[in-house]
């Protein structure tokens, strides 16, 4: 998996894995919405997607796309996303996206003392 | 996969599937989203996903001209959408009957496909199919024109420039473009009435879902009356909207539909209070009411 391959020796702490999803969350983020507005946005984990990103529904079926292709099997966005109604999943906050990968992801390797 | 060349066009196209993947006995559900005010992800996330979770591989697409599927500027007929579909279900391999569940036009749509291409389909659910054995283009054209008055009218122009905010705004805009760009609106004219004596005959369990208060609720009986297998719900409280409005309901509808038919349907019990109504200006094709208002100084 890349993301034990990247995680460098003893694995990433939690904040380390969090702060590298939402860099790749906010890539795909701006390239979805492709819109100045976006590009000089500070994008965290409490940004929302409807009231901060102002994002169209079809823009999150387009994010989730990118999304299920960079994590994979690792990362079940389709049982995430069948448990909220598309209000729900629009007035989340880019945060619970990122936590949910970082759940989801597995474990980095240890190596003895980390 | 997220596009697809299917009929000649560039369709926008998602597969979800369980976790773990789909299996040679999944129930494979195609849905078919509604005319220029819609998109893909009304059924990706009202059903879509609920109904992958639960084990079916379920695709759901752009139509031609919606969405991110391209804006073509013809082929908007009926049968060329249903040649969009084909096209769509060959170049995705599959080879086996299909659940089509359709949402307002996309649900005549299926009826439609399921009529001309009944080998192909294992069951339709029709969402508020707008159904008339006769005028069933011209009923088509009325809802267009509707939207037309709504979306040309100056007080929508200015609302949609400095106060709707960027997704009414997209959404708005690209609707506009379908309308004025393609030959949508005559293509839609044109669509041919249902036949009474094939509908008779229709081979295949049909599920229709109508809202109470919907402004076509007049047309639901005739269609139970046709088709021989029609289980027919009628929703207390909602209109033509009921997709959104009922989502909770229907995915338990759709999962009764498509595991558990021998049993029967899940009684529906509203998981809200409010009670949902057509408005006026839509049944009377009037401008909406007064949009700028809030961001107008007060008149005397």
């Amino acid at each position: 998996m890349s993301f034990q391959e990247t995680a460098g020796p003893g694995g990433a702490g939690r904040a380390e894995t969090e702060a590298r999803v939402l860099g790749e969350v906010t890539e795909d983020l701006r390239e979805v919405i492709g819109e100045e507005y976006v590009i000089d946005m500070d994008i965290t984990l409490e940004t929302t997607f409807s009231q901060d990103l102002e994002l169209e529904s079809i823009e999150f079926v387009a994010l989730a796309d990118r999304l299920r292709e960079r994590y994979g099997e690792a990362v079940d966005f389709v049982g995430f996303l069948a448990k909220m109604d598309v209000d729900q999943v629009i007035n989340m906050r880019v945060g619970e996206v990122v936590r949910f990968i970082v759940d989801s992801l597995p474990a980095p390797a240890t190596a003895g003392s980390a | 996969m997220a596009e697809v060349i299917a009929n000649g066009v560039r369709l926008h196209v998602q597969r979800l599937e369980p976790r773990g993947g789909a299996s040679a006995d999944s129930p494979i559900v195609v849905m078919v989203h509604g005319m220029v005010m819609d998109n893909i992800s009304s059924f990706y996330f009202s059903l879509g996903t609920c109904l992958a979770d639960a084990g079916c591989d379920v695709i759901c697409y752009d139509l031609r001209g919606h969405g991110r599927s391209e804006r073509t500027r013809g082929g908007y007929r009926l049968a060329d959408s249903m040649a969009d579909l084909t096209g769509l279900l060959d170049t995705l391999g599959v080879d086996r009957p299909v659940h089509v569940v359709g949402n307002s036009y996309g649900a005549t749509l299926a009826l439609a496909f399921g009529l001309e291409f009944t080998a192909r389909v294992a069951s339709l659910t029709l969402i508020e199919p707008p159904f008339l054995i006769e005028g069933l283009g011209e009923e088509m054209a009325r809802s267009l024109s509707q939207i037309l008055v709504a979306m040309t009218d100056d007080e929508v122009e200015e609302w949609l420039d400095n106060g709707a905010g960027r997704v009414i705004n997209r959404a708005t805009r690209a609707a506009q473009r379908l309308l004025s760009d393609t030959t949508i609106a005559t293509d839609m004219l044109a669509t041919p009435a249902f036949s009474a004596e094939a509908l008779a005959a229709l081979p295949i369990p049909v599920l229709a879902v109508y809202g109470e208060n919907s402004d076509i609720i007049g047309q639901a009986a005739g269609l139970a009356a046709l088709v021989p297998e029609c289980t027919l719900i009628v929703l207390e409280h909602h209109t033509h909207m009921v997709l959104r409005e009922a989502t909770g309901y229907l995915r338990s509808l759709l999962a009764w539909w498509l595991f558990d038919r021998d049993t029967p349907p899940p009684p529906y019990v509203r998981d809200t209070e409010r009670r949902f109504a057509t408005p006026e200006w839509v049944t009377q094709m009037v401008p909406p009411p007064d949009l700028n208002a809030g961001r107008r100084p007060a008149v005397n």
